[in-house]
């Protein structure tokens, strides 16, 4: 299993291991470089959505919830993402020249045809979602090679909607 | 049953229909139960399971996919009134709440309206209108036009003559906008055509009305709002200010009041102008009258919003007053009771607007089930919501899970307040503000009652990322909750590693645990 937090996209593995009922981590690398870690263990809570957390002989705990593939965690009064990931697999999941929808809408307005050359920062579409309009901009120069939606089609996150080639 | 306190009214009521959803809904029918009166939801299907809808004494469907079928059908929604026997209809806000014509057809129902009269709503409800009311009573405007755009195909040149008149930095706002929707900042003219567009066709989605007014655009101003109650016998309070200054696309983020900067000179004045305001359209009920302050200590009428406010709680911690208790009241028919010379000023409230939205994302809105929803409860501490634990997060509606309402002695506590409250926010699944409003709060602007209109357009981008923490830490609880099979845990086991170390004592609450205290 590899870890992420939040929108980075660096990719972690570590292994914790059982020490007399508690976890403790073992080790923490990068890119098969190793991060040099405090003494950190992990112990259980009588609630199955809380840890705690010892870091140099401090506790402090932590509210866990798995949606996903995901971990959502508050910790210190504040909460983060951590995702999980099989080890090796692609860390993006499209490649470079598609853009794809940043949250969940509707396309109202779709300003470019398959085949037309857009400049960086050009708006190639329009969409809605909570009565808010967010403009879908090119993020590099390049010809439209594929737009998968119509206008007044509703789209989920992270749909593709546009594709640009160089 | 008509409740005691409105046994002489001279028009009671003993249940009240709330024709809207969410926190408001379940903030009014609370109310109304505390009342001694009837509360009754309407809800579309999307609601089925939502709290206003459980909570309700009596909740009826409004079957239909879209808004117009639902929440903004007026026929469906007096027809509810009616079989429901709801002898009152309180609009809350958004929705029907500024629609004349829903006021009206409430009223001819022989139902009792909470609000104030379909004429008010009207003159208030069109900027036009509403602005030539200001310049006759002699209330300060903002310089600017209305332009009247029929033919779609011709409308640069006069939008261009206008905005040109009016001088830019400008703003463009649909005359039935409202909320941040269909209202566009134009800093040079080459941008006007698409802005204009974005927000002609933002209104009518929205609102269902392309008519733009061009505006002048006052930079570094504050917005100051002031709450009033008016009865239907003459009397007329205001109950202070409200600075709603930190926004975000004009949309509200953080309110506080008192207002730091305002001298009680000033308070008295735009009090004064906010009453005249009321005034000048006959005005019945709860009303906020918004300004623009400008660094000159100049204030310019806005807008009147002729309904209960979202930041309506803030005012009522400072002044004690309940605002959905005093609109019952005035809808009755009974005197407000209370004058100018007793409206007091006690400490510093401060509320934030918890939203579904992603900052670090140029705020786009998130969607989800809130797996875990634990929200800070504390003295001094007020939870406004619609939304519990297990509840899932649609595009539906707008993004807003729940305020947070803080009350403290002064402006400082009140900070520290929030900021702890903030942190013990517990809300897993959905993507909120949550860490973004700690980090407004906690900068030096904030802190110093320096924030105005144009705070987050300018703020540093370190404002919106996300708070960097040794990924050490989360790595390894993710790891060991992984390892540990929490995600695999059901509420049956749950249960079972509870009563583990809890030696069965469980129908005696006097009995003490059998654990061994040090």
């Amino acid at each position: 299993m590899e870890w992420s937090i939040g929108d980075d996209e660096k990719r972690y593995t570590t292994d914790m291991v059982d020490v007399g009922g508690n976890l403790e981590m073992t080790f923490l690398k990068s890119d098969e470089e190793i991060i040099s870690i405090p003494n950190i263990s992990i112990s259980r809570d009588s609630k199955s959505d809380r840890l705690w957390i010892n870091i140099m002989g401090k506790s402090q705990l932590a509210h866990v919830v798995k949606v996903k593939d995901s971990w959502w965690i508050h910790l210190n009064g504040r909460i983060h993402v951590v995702k999980s990931h099989e080890i090796g697999s692609a860390k993006s999941k499209h490649n470079e020249g598609s853009l794809v929808a940043p949250m969940p809408g509707t396309i109202i307005e779709i300003l470019v045809k398959e085949g037309q050359k857009v400049r960086q920062g050009q708006t190639l579409m329009v969409m809605e979602a909570m009565k808010m309009e967010h403009k879908i901009q090119s993020p590099k120069d390049g010809e439209v090679s594929l737009i998968s939606n119509k206008v007044g089609q509703r789209v989920d996150m992270g749909a593709i909607l546009v594709e640009i080639t160089e | 049953m008509i409740p005691n306190w409105m046994q002489n009214s001279p028009t009671p009521f003993s249940s009240i229909l709330v024709a809207n959803r969410g926190e408001i809904a379940v903030r009014i029918i609370h109310a109304a139960k505390e009342a001694g009166l009837r509360g009754i939801a309407v809800y579309s299907d999307s609601d089925i399971n939502s709290l206003h809808a459980e909570i309700a004494d009596e909740s009826i469907h409004l079957p239909g996919k879209t808004l117009s079928e639902t929440y903004l059908n007026i026929e469906a929604i007096i027809s509810a009134a009616k079989s429901s026997g709801a002898e009152a209809v309180h609009p809350g806000y958004g929705f029907l709440s500024e629609r004349a014509n829903f006021a009206r057809k409430v009223s001819d129902a022989g139902l009792v309206w909470i609000g104030p009269s379909p004429e008010s709503i009207e003159v208030m409800g069109d900027k036009i209108s509403a602005r030539k009311k200001m310049i006759d009573f002699g209330v300060p405007i903002i310089p600017g036009e209305e332009l009247v755009i029929t033919n779609s195909q011709n409308y640069m040149e006069p939008l261009a003559a206008a905005a040109a008149r009016v001088g830019y930095p400008l703003l463009l706002k649909a005359s039935a906008g409202g909320g941040g929707k269909g209202m566009r900042a134009v800093y040079e003219p080459k941008l006007l055509k698409n802005q204009y567009e974005a927000a002609s066709r933002e209104a009518a989605a929205a609102f269902g009305d392309g008519t733009v007014y061009v505006e002048r655009l006052l930079s570094k101003s504050r917005h100051i709002e002031i709450q009033v109650l008016c009865d239907k016998h003459g009397n007329s309070i205001h109950l202070n200010e409200r600075d709603c200054s930190l926004q975000r696309r004009h949309q509200k983020v953080i309110e506080e009041t008192p207002c730091l900067i305002l001298s009680d000179e000033l308070r008295q004045s735009m009090g004064k102008s906010a009453i005249i305001a009321a005034k000048s359209v006959n005005y019945i009920g709860a009303g906020t009258v918004e300004f623009l302050l400008s660094t000159k200590g100049e204030f310019f009428f806005l807008e009147m919003n002729t309904r209960l406010q979202v930041e309506h709680p803030i005012t009522e911690l400072v002044t004690g007053i309940d605002i959905v208790q005093k609109q019952f009241e005035i809808a009755a028919g009974m005197e407000l009771g209370i004058i100018q010379e007793e409206i007091n000023i006690n400490g510093h409230s401060i509320e934030a607007r918890i939203y579904a939205e992603n900052p670090s994302n140029g705020f786009l809105p998130a969607t989800g089930i809130l797996s875990k929803w634990d929200t800070p409860s504390s003295p001094g501490v007020r939870i406004d919501s619609g939304f519990r634990e297990g509840d899932k997060i649609t595009v539906d509606f707008d993004p807003m899970l729940a305020k947070l309402i803080v009350h403290s002695s002064s402006r400082e506590a009140a900070i520290r307040r929030l900021d702890t409250a903030l942190s013990d926010f517990i809300a897993l699944g959905v993507i909120t503000n949550i860490g973004f409003l700690k980090d407004v709060i906690n900068d030096n602007a904030f802190s110093n009652g320096m924030v105005t209109t144009d705070f987050l357009d300018n703020a540093p981008d370190e404002l919106f990322s996300e708070a960097a923490i040794d990924p050490s830490h989360l790595i390894a609880i993710a790891s060991s909750a992984q390892k540990l099979g929490l995600d695999k845990i059901n509420y049956d086991q749950k249960n079972y590693v509870l009563s583990d170390d809890y030696n069965g004592h469980g129908s005696d609450p006097f009995r003490t645990l059998s654990r061994n205290f040090p």
